[in-house]
């Protein structure tokens, strides 16, 4: 499905100053915020809340696996965004509204990243 | 496509004979190719049985038509105010409410259109031609591939980097430098282990032929296809074949990309669009096909029950007025990204199986420009500009009303993270980002943008994504559980099929789900 599907795939094209820390506020909203929704309270019987939610500030191994490798309808986020752009967005959500958990470093991305990623297949165009 | 596992697993699972048939036909090679061509023969009637649908899409209006004409007491369930699911058109006065944005009213003209759902019908999917002769639907050819068309790549470097290039060139550089290296191979017998004398003979033939080589070196020195300075005219005007480009400004402008001896099978050339728009193909059903009295609109379902004698349904309609509808059967074309959130009574097993079905995010925009540039100064009729840009995907010219005066193009087309992430624009930054990178393909792109529409369906309610994706172990695993019913509700959609996100996957799980019903009602009664 190489026609214009993913095989070009490519970086999302943020401007970031080369540096500082990526900023997870605004990638959030980038790149989150459309589902679920600027304040993290997302939308029922659609997308799930961020906000006061018990995975979001659980294991971080399995929150950065879900933002690598996406879930339902949710994309997998492993090729449009860096590890410490990653680790910027959900360290932000982490420690947002009402949410109390410790940030996680891009590391655990990039170990999460090496293991084996559930096979998905190329996209198909329609 | 492997098919060993696969055809294993389905084999396993078979619900009978179209399952059977579908097997078959893939075992002599027929792969994702839209496999039957016909609607089951329902045969012996409905028996006075009665079957709810739910949804009116493709899936469940083909459901609704047939077991209504082999008598079934059929009644459609639909949540919007209108039939055909995804496949929809924007035209004057469409409107749509993202869940969590704004509400766009479709200002086009009348006559300019653009279908943010279905947009194309390849030759090959049969079951949805069915459809579109036994309705008496008029269509026209789409153009899915014009060489004459830009490609615009952004990430790779070179003189051919970040500018619009015709695809003819880059395709006739790409295969005569690359016909001429082999030519020169064969010639020095660096080839010899590959081949005899014979055979290098024919492959020499080939390479200047495919390659448009010319004389006893073989040489590539460009081919009259690929464009010219000065066109062939009267009088004195032979005509000036345009320079060729370097290999190596080619090969780093990374547009050979987009390349394929042949496209994939559900890509070629041929295709076919309803005139009007696509959404013509559900009216079809609705109107010729009398399917439009059987459904209820604006009404959603909210609860599944059933038991051994039947099912009931629980629905909201449009006044917040509750109620329940009452069947023998149902079959449910609900996309399971919305199904999951529905108090349906399933299984754990056959849930957890609906939660391997991921949905893609996806997005598209129309744009109505006042004047038809890219026909009018490129000579760019219909196909696709193509782009590394992931953002924008492609751009892609209509395939409708040529050489008239306004015309409203598909501005970007983007998937997965790239949707996600365009979709947090409101409708008129969407627009303004598809304008401002088309305006780097075409000179006249912003001055002649008039208005736009766009959609993100994973934020469209009652779709929640544009179709349904399964990884190879999903696909395996929980794929077959969900072909099967649930005690007397089927499942059907182009997320049940092998041509998923086409509309001839949910014509087709529809034909293969009211052929098991019907089996199983007939042996009933």
């Amino acid at each position: 499905m190489m026609k214009f599907g993913f095989a070009f795939l490519a970086v999302a094209t943020l401007a970031a100053p080369a540096f500082a820390a990526p900023d997870g506020k605004a990638l959030f909203a980038a790149n989150c915020a459309a589902c679920h929704q600027g304040a993290g309270q997302g939308i029922p019987g659609a997308f799930p809340a961020l906000a006061r939610n018990k995975f979001v500030v659980g294991d971080p191994k399995l929150v950065a696996a879900t933002v690598l490798n996406g879930r339902g309808g949710m994309p997998a986020f492993r090729d449009s965004l860096k590890d410490d752009q990653l680790a910027a967005t959900v360290s932000f959500v982490r420690m947002s509204w009402g949410n109390k958990a410790p940030a996680i470093p891009p590391a655990i991305f990039a170990a999460v990243r090496t293991g084996k990623m559930k096979t998905e297949r190329p996209m198909p165009v329609h | 496509m492997s098919m060993t596992r696969r055809a294993f697993l389905e084999r396993l699972s078979a619900v009978g004979g179209t399952t059977l048939m579908l097997m078959g036909l893939e075992a002599f090679g027929m792969g994702i190719a839209s496999a039957q061509t016909a609607p089951p023969p329902l045969q012996g009637g409905g028996a006075g049985k009665k079957v709810i649908i739910l949804g009116a899409g493709v899936a469940g209006l083909t459901s609704a038509y047939e077991l209504g004409k082999a008598g079934y007491d059929v009644t459609v369930i639909e949540a919007r105010a209108f039939a055909g699911g995804r496949s929809q058109t924007a035209r004057k006065g469409f409107q749509l409410t993202e869940l969590g944005g704004e509400t766009q009213t479709c200002n086009f003209d009348e006559g300019q259109y653009i279908n943010h759902g279905p947009w194309r019908i390849p030759f090959h999917h049969r079951s949805t031609l069915h459809y579109i002769k036994e309705f008496g639907v008029e269509v026209e050819l789409f153009n899915n591939d014009n060489d004459n068309s830009f490609m615009y790549f952004t990430k790779g470097s070179g003189p051919l980097a970040n500018k619009p290039i015709r695809k003819r060139e880059v395709a006739a550089d790409m295969r005569g430098h690359t016909a001429d290296i082999f030519a020169k191979l064969a010639q020095n017998g660096a080839l010899d282990k590959q081949m005899d004398a014979a055979d290098r003979e024919q492959f020499l033939a080939y390479l200047s032929a495919e390659g448009y080589l010319k004389g006893d070196a073989h040489d590539y020195h460009g081919a009259e296809g690929r464009g010219w300075i000065t066109k062939p005219g009267a009088g004195l005007v032979a005509g000036e074949e345009a320079p060729i480009y370097k290999l190596g400004d080619v090969l780093h402008s990374e547009a050979w990309k987009v390349l394929s001896s042949i496209t994939d099978w559900d890509q070629q050339r041929t295709m076919f669009q309803p005139k009007g728009g696509m959404y013509m193909l559900p009216m079809g059903f609705v109107t010729k096909g009398g399917v439009g009295e059987k459904i209820v609109y604006s009404t959603v379902v909210e609860k599944i029950r059933q038991n051994a004698k039947g099912v009931e349904i629980s629905v909201v309609n449009g006044e917040g007025k509750r109620s329940t509808v009452k069947g023998d059967y149902c079959i449910c074309t609900i996309p399971l990204s919305v199904l999951k959130s529905i108090d349906t009574g399933f299984s754990a097993p056959f849930k957890a199986a609906m939660d391997g079905c991921a949905y893609a995010p996806v997005g598209k925009i129309g744009l109505q420009m006042k004047r038809r540039f890219w026909e009018e100064d490129h000579w760019i009729y219909g196909g696709h500009v193509y782009t590394d840009n992931s953002e924008i995907g492609s751009i892609s010219l209509p395939s409708t009303n040529w050489l008239g005066k306004k015309g409203t193009l598909l501005g970007y087309y983007q998937f997965m993270g790239d949707a996600a992430k365009v979709s947090a624009l409101s409708p008129a930054d969407r627009a303004k980002f598809a304008v401002d990178f088309g305006q780097k393909v075409f000179p006249a792109y912003a001055e002649s943008f008039e208005t736009a529409f766009s959609v993100a369906w994973h934020r469209v309610q009652y779709n929640l994504g544009g179709w349904g994706m399964w990884s190879d172990e999903a696909r395996a695993r929980d794929y077959p559980v969900l072909l099967q019913p649930q005690g007397r509700v089927y499942l059907a959609g182009e997320h049940l099929s092998h041509i998923g996100g086409w509309q001839a996957g949910g014509i087709e799980s529809a034909w293969m789900q009211i052929d098991a019903l019907h089996k199983r009602a007939s042996a009933a009664a």
